[in-house]
């Protein structure tokens, strides 16, 4: 599939989810999820690093950075050239905190073209996330263990917590985010 | 975590996201700045003795013009560089239309007089007053578009800063033109150029630093 076509189908699918349709967001999520992991795998394998596991970490990142900067698409814009700008500045970051040169790889669009099979993920990530979730407060965690492993829904969560759905929500959104900074801190040294 | 996981928990718990607020705040903020800054200046040093006569007058409002034209053209290609995606590095050329006209107005200006007063056209009486004053009262909006900033996605830290600093020089202007007792258009092209241009490069320099997310 084009690019081109990925952006007509993926748009109309983003649109909705913004009006607040969790279905489609899910849709949106695993559609861009797919693409950016055949870029990150892509620009992270010229700069030398062939582990898909460290692909996988740098998806988490991306998408959880998506996640949290949803209100700054502009809905006249394309969202995969809002993504790409999204995954690239991530890709950037992880290199930099990780010790390699970010200025002499060809960070160019090419790769997020040729990246149209979307790819499986055949690896487990490196714990990087599970560290962040860590650092979260107990029942920030226990919230999220229950949507993320058993699967329940943010209202049944909510009701085995003893909290409204919209207190679970804004808990959970809360914990994204303090992984999102976690995750941006690691690997800086501490002066 | 499984990718997996993460999506389901990202989806489970989405809401409805509103992608207008970025580019209200930054309008609020920036009136709000602005009614701030001129409130500070009227403290501070009190309007321009002449006020009542002179607020109509050519100069006083090209002062206006220059800053309201220069905020206007920097606001939404700072609010714009919060968003990932979008390119508004190629509009920022803009900035120097405002700027150049002033300075074709004060060339104009200058042409016609003998050179013997160009000095007073250019210096006036208080230009130094003028490049401290501006930057220090643009600090203000500077501080409430940084903290905007902070709540957007700048993929582009040095571009976000230049365009706040325009922004919140261009405002500090129109602010101070109350206060401005110097009508000549050489020190206004000057002087008033001169401040914005510092209040850009200390944005661009100091808003990445900020900005990282």
């Amino acid at each position: 599939m084009s690019l081109e076509e990925f952006e007509t189908q993926l748009r109309p699918v983003f649109l909705a989810a913004l009006a607040g349709d969790a279905a489609a967001y899910r849709r949106f999520l695993d559609a861009i999820g797919g693409r950016l992991r055949g870029y990150l795998r892509q620009m992270l394998a010229r700069a030398g690093r062939h582990e898909p596991s460290e692909a996988e970490d740098v998806l988490q990142e991306v998408l959880l950075a998506l996640h949290l900067s949803r209100h700054t698409y502009d809905p006249a814009s394309p969202v995969t050239a809002w993504a790409h700008a999204i995954a690239r500045y991530k890709l950037v970051d992880h290199l930099r905190r990780s010790g390699r040169h970010a200025g002499n790889l060809p960070l160019d669009d090419e790769a997020f073209q040729l990246a149209d099979r979307p790819e499986a993920p055949s690896t487990e990530a490196r714990l990087d996330l599970d560290r962040a979730m860590a650092s979260l407060p107990e029942r920030t965690r226990g919230l999220i263990d229950r949507v993320r492993l058993q699967g329940a829904s943010v209202a049944e969560a909510a009701d085995a917590a003893g909290m409204t759905e919209n207190a679970a929500k804004v808990a959970i959104h809360r914990g994204l985010q303090a992984m999102a900074k976690f995750l941006s801190r690691r690997g800086e040294r501490p002066t | 975590m499984q990718t997996n996981e993460l999506i389901s928990l990202m989806s489970a718990s989405h809401r409805p996201v509103d992608t207008g607020w970025l580019r209200r705040a930054t309008w609020l903020g920036a009136l709000c700045a602005l009614a701030a800054t001129a409130g500070l200046v009227l403290l501070t040093l009190g309007a321009r003795h002449d006020f009542g006569r002179a607020w109509l007058t050519t100069p006083v409002l090209a002062k206006m013009l220059l800053g309201a034209s220069v905020a206007g053209i920097a606001l939404p290609l700072f609010q714009r560089s919060l968003r990932p995606g979008l390119k508004p590095a190629r509009r920022l050329p803009l900035v120097a239309l405002p700027i150049l006209l002033a300075a074709g107005w004060a060339l104009l200006t200058l042409a016609q007089v003998p050179a013997e007063q160009w000095s007073t056209l250019i210096f006036g009486r208080y230009w130094r007053a003028c490049l401290i004053a501006v930057p220090l009262y643009a600090l203000c909006p500077l501080i409430v578009l940084l903290l905007l900033a902070r709540r957007g996605a700048s993929v582009d830290g040095p571009l976000t800063g230049a365009c706040a600093g325009l922004a919140s020089a261009g405002l500090a202007t129109v602010a101070y033109a109350l206060h401005c007792p110097d009508d000549a258009a050489p020190f206004l092209a000057i002087w008033y150029t001169i401040a914005i241009a510092s209040m850009t490069a200390l944005g661009a320099l100091i808003f990445p630093r900020f900005l990282r997310w």
